[in-house]
This record gives C-alpha cells, sequence and structure tokens, in this order.
C-alpha cells in the first residue's frame, strides 16, 4: 500500500477519535483536532480559488490569450478591496450594487417561477379524476402522492397551516379550529425533518466508524487500535493532572 | 429520588455509548435486514436505464468532506451506473472545498471501470460564482469551463462533441449537501434550460426537497444513506451504504426505545409530584 494512503489512514483516525473525545468532554485533543479542521479548510479553500480564479481565470487568459476584456470584471472585484481603506470605502459601493443588482436580477423571476408559482400549480389540483370510461373517479391510496385523498390533505395541509400564519383575525371558534389544525400539520412536519436529520447525523456517525474498522486492517499498521490506546491514555493523564490541579486549589 | 428521576438524571455519556454500541455492534456483526426501494430512488434509476448508449449525463457533486458519509456512496453508485450504460458523464463541482474529494471519486470509480478522462468522461472541477455557474454553462460550458480540472482545454474534448451547453445534456443530477445544490440546479438550470433532473441530497435536506418531487420540477430523489443503499441494490453492487443500514436500524430503534421511556419517567416523575403537592395542600 502506498505511503500516503497509510499516512492519511493515521491522521484520518487520529482526528475522528481526538473530535469524538468531545463526547467525554471539552478537552484540548478536541480543541487540536477542531482548529486544525477549520485550519485546513480555510487554506484548502483560500489555494484553491488562488489556483482557479486568479491563475486559471484571470492570469492565463489574460496573458496567454490576450483577452483584456477580462479586466473590466477585475476592476470591479478590486473596488471592493477598498472596504479596508475607511477613507476609500465608499467606492466599494458601485461593486456590490453590481453584484446585488445583477443578482437579484438572476435570482428574483427564477425563484417566484420555481418555487412559488411551480409549487402553487402543483398544490391546487382536482380533487376528482375523469377517466375515460369510468367516468368521475376518487382514489383513496395513501401512498400514491397524487391520489385524490393525498390531493385533500395537502389542501386541508396548506390552507391551515397559511390561516395559522394569519395575524390579523383572533383565533376563536372555528378560526381555532383551524389555526389547531395548521399546528397539527406543522408538527408532523417538524417530526419528519427532525426524523431525517436524525438519520442524516446517524450516517455521519456510522461513516467514521466504518472508516475505523477499516483502519484496523494490518495493511494500515491498524492504527484505530494505536491511536484509540493513545487516546485513552492521554484522557487519563488530563484528568488525573486536572483533579491533581485542584486538589491543590482546594488545600490553598 | 425515585427510580423515574434517577433516570431522568442520568449521565449523557451513557447515551452516547448506548448508541455507539448500537451503531459498532451490527456494522462488526451485520445481520442484512431487508431495504425497500422506493419510488423517489427508482425515479433518478429507471430514468439513467432509459438512456441509450452515448447520451451525456452531468453529474454535480455539490458537497464537501463534511457530507462524505452519505453522498459519497451515492456518487459512486450513480458514476458506476452511468459508465456500466457506456453514457458519456460530464462531472464537476460547485462546491470548492469538495473538489479534490469529486475529483478522487470520478478517477476511481472511471479507472475501475475502464474509463479513459477525455473520452467517456470528463471532470471539469470547480469554477467560481455558485449559480451564476449554471446559468454561464447554459449559455456557453466552454465559458463556464475553458479548461478541465486537469488543465487540458475542453474544447475538442470527444466526451464534450456536440455539447455546447445544458440545452445538450440528457440528464442532470445533483447531489447537493446545501447550497447551491439540488435547488439551485432546478431554478437556475432546468427551469431554464429545460434538461431533465434528478437530485441526492443528504437526510436534513430530504424533506425540503420532496416538494420538487411531487410537482415533478425533480424526477427522482436519492436521499442520504438509505438512498444510497436503496441505489446500491439496483445496480446490484453492494457498497458502504448497504453495510451501514443494520447500524442506521438499530441506532433507530435504539432512539425510539429512548424517547418512549423519558417520556415515561417524565410522565410517571410529574403524576408523582403531583400527588405529593396533592398531599401537602
Amino acid at each position: 500500500m502506498a505511503i500516503e494512503i497509510i499516512i492519511g489512514a493515521w491522521v484520518a483516525t487520529g482526528l475522528t477519535l481526538f473530535i469524538f473525545t468531545f463526547l467525554y468532554k471539552d478537552n484540548p485533543l478536541f480543541k487540536l483536532a477542531e482548529n486544525l479542521y477549520v485550519g485546513v479548510s480555510v487554506g484548502y479553500t483560500i489555494i484553491k480559488t488562488y489556483d482557479t480564479v486568479v491563475v486559471q481565470l484571470i492570469w492565463r487568459p489574460i496573458v496567454e490569450n490576450g483577452e483584456w476584456a477580462l479586466l473590466v470584471p477585475v476592476a470591479i472585484g478590486m473596488l471592493m478591496l477598498t472596504r479596508y481603506v475607511p477613507k476609500a470605502a465608499w467606492i466599494s459601493r458601485y461593486a456590490f450594487a453590481f453584484i446585488v443588482g445583477v443578482g437579484s436580477g438572476l435570482a428574483i423571476p427564477r425563484t417566484i417561477s420555481s418555487f412559488i408559482l411551480k409549487q402553487i400549480e402543483d398544490t391546487v389540483r382536482p380533487l376528482l379524476t375523469l377517466v375515460p370510461g369510468e367516468g368521475v373517479t376518487f382514489t383513496w391510496s395513501l401512498l400514491n402522492p397524487s391520489s385524490s385523498l393525498n390531493t385533500i390533505i395537502i389542501l386541508i395541509g396548506v390552507s391551515s397551516v397559511l390561516f395559522y400564519f394569519f395575524f390579523s383575525v383572533e383565533h376563536t371558534g372555528p378560526g381555532k379550529v383551524v389555526a389547531r389544525t395548521g399546528i397539527i400539520f406543522l408538527m408532523i412536519a417538524f417530526g419528519a425533518a427532525f426524523g431525517y436529520t436524525v438519520m442524516a447525523r446517524m450516517s455521519l456517525l456510522i461513516g467514521r466508524l466504518t472508516d475505523l474498522i477499516e483502519f484496523t486492517d494490518p495493511s494500515y499498521g491498524r492504527p484505530s487500535f494505536w491511536l484509540a490506546g493513545l487516546t485513552i491514555l492521554m484522557l487519563v493523564v488530563m484528568a488525573r493532572r486536572s483533579s491533581s490541579k485542584q486538589s491543590k486549589e482546594e488545600e490553598k | 429520588m425515585t427510580f423515574a428521576e434517577r433516570m431522568l438524571r442520568i449521565d449523557r455519556r451513557i447515551i452516547f455509548l448506548v448508541i455507539g454500541l448500537c451503531t459498532l455492534i451490527p456494522l462488526l456483526y451485520p445481520v442484512g435486514l431487508p431495504i425497500k426501494i422506493s419510488q423517489e430512488v427508482r425515479g433518478v434509476y429507471d430514468h439513467i436505464e432509459s438512456l441509450p448508449e452515448g447520451s451525456v449525463f452531468l453529474l454535480s457533486l455539490d458537497f464537501d468532506p463534511a457530507s462524505k458519509p452519505e453522498l459519497h456512496p451515492q456518487s459512486i453508485s450513480l458514476l458506476r451506473h452511468a459508465f456500466k450504460k457506456n453514457l458519456r458523464v460530464i462531472a464537476m463541482t460547485l462546491w470548492v472545498s469538495g473538489t479534490g474529494m469529486a475529483d478522487q471519486v470520478v478517477t476511481q470509480v472511471a479507472r475501475e471501470m475502464g474509463k479513459e478522462s477525455g473520452k467517456d468522461y470528463v471532470f471539469l472541477g470547480w469554477s467560481p460564482g455558485g449559480t451564476a455557474v449554471i446559468i454561464n454553462m447554459g449559455q456557453d460550458l466552454y465559458g463556464a469551463f475553458p479548461a478541465d480540472y486537469s488543465g487540458k482545454p475542453t474544447k475538442g474534448l470527444p466526451v464534450l462533441q456536440g455539447v455546447a451547453n445544458l440545452r445538450d445534456v440528457n440528464y442532470a443530477v445533483s447531489l447537493g449537501a446545501g447550497n447551491p445544490g439540488v435547488e439551485a440546479w432546478y431554478v437556475f438550470g432546468k427551469d431554464k434550460y429545460k434538461f431533465e433532473l434528478g437530485g441526492g441530497c443528504t437526510g436534513v435536506m430530504a424533506p425540503g426537497l420532496y416538494p420538487l418531487l411531487r410537482s415533478g420540477q425533480i424526477n427522482g430523489l436519492i436521499g442520504g444513506l438509505r438512498g444510497a443503499a436503496e441505489y446500491e441494490i439496483l445496480i446490484d453492487q453492494k457498497g458502504k451504504a448497504i453495510a451501514g443500514m443494520d447500524a442506521q436500524s438499530a441506532t433507530h430503534l435504539a432512539i425510539i426505545v429512548l424517547v418512549i421511556m423519558c417520556n415515561l419517567f417524565y410522565f410517571s416523575s410529574r403524576n408523582r409530584a403531583r400527588q405529593q403537592g396533592g398531599e401537602v395542600a
């Protein structure tokens, strides 16, 4: 096995175990892994951005292909750096205005079309279906998303939740019933979202444990065993040190 | 202090240990619980299956290493399926922090399936701009990515023959862990340039994407590790996702039991407190 893969396995195992130590309590090993994660992520992003943007998309096209028009977006981008010079900071507003203007112009119509109009279109569905030869039919299947029963449930859900967020009318009498129905739909939605979140978090744990099991293989040098032992030893030493320090302080 | 009160004050590290063991034991000794294929995952599979050989398949790996356990198995399965069907694969990412990992997975699966870079597939890498990159690709793919990840000019690559922009893509799948991801590909890509779109996402994001699925804005959705396991079954290649499903079921069961127990203990201690309050009064 290539040496870089073995080193990678040892580093990954060590950092995973260091992060897991937080489950016991906050400690310097966790802090080391956490800071390394942040540092490496930021460093990687800076290097990739510099290489892709500055070198490949700006420097090379200008120097090698003579695409001088690229200097215009470069100049607009450079205006943003004036934020660091208080007297010239106002110039950066032109760059921000350009970005906000273009961004809004691109995003607003597309977002309205995709998330509002299309979703309204999908919500307003016929409750009954006209099937040639069979006449008007009503489908009861809960498992079929486009069944008539599900269409009614969606209609009730959307209407009641919208009413719950309608604060101009006091929620009393029949309004209270509708608002309460809206709360039930909201709770079901939150429950589903939370269930998926639990599933996702467990998947992350499964991913790390799968790697730790894989790294118990002798071809990697069994980093999971060695580093788990080392981590536990370090936690014990740190716990003893802090307890002896505490008892000394109490004696004083 | 009653048993219920003692249990409600239990050290949280014991719960961590229980969850850890429920995850670890099934990983070491898998049972092989059955996995049912959902319609949303089948939607993506069926569409790729229906594509003729040589069709253009775009896979956008919009995630970083933090979402690797869920989305890495999905990307491996999708790439294996696309290569098996001899589709022309265009891979890319909208997440700068995921560039290296995306390159690694594409290269690894391509090598495993005997595919050649530039001829059978291309990894375009990352380009700045997020959603603007999608719009740029919709107008001119070569403008958005003048060179691929290895620095080769994209113009003239055999894999991109006849592909000028996103309108020439037969099927696109975004594996997203956030923004930009599946939603961005729909809003700025499919809605404007009219290509078929499927999605893959982390479990956290899945409930938010179901409205897009129901309305037909995306034709399939692979949600989390569970979705990846279903896809592995569909392509008949067992991987890390299937291996993790027993552990997933065991932890879910443990969490359900813990929630029920906590509620029982809570109501029991509340009733006791009320009774004691009544007696005092």
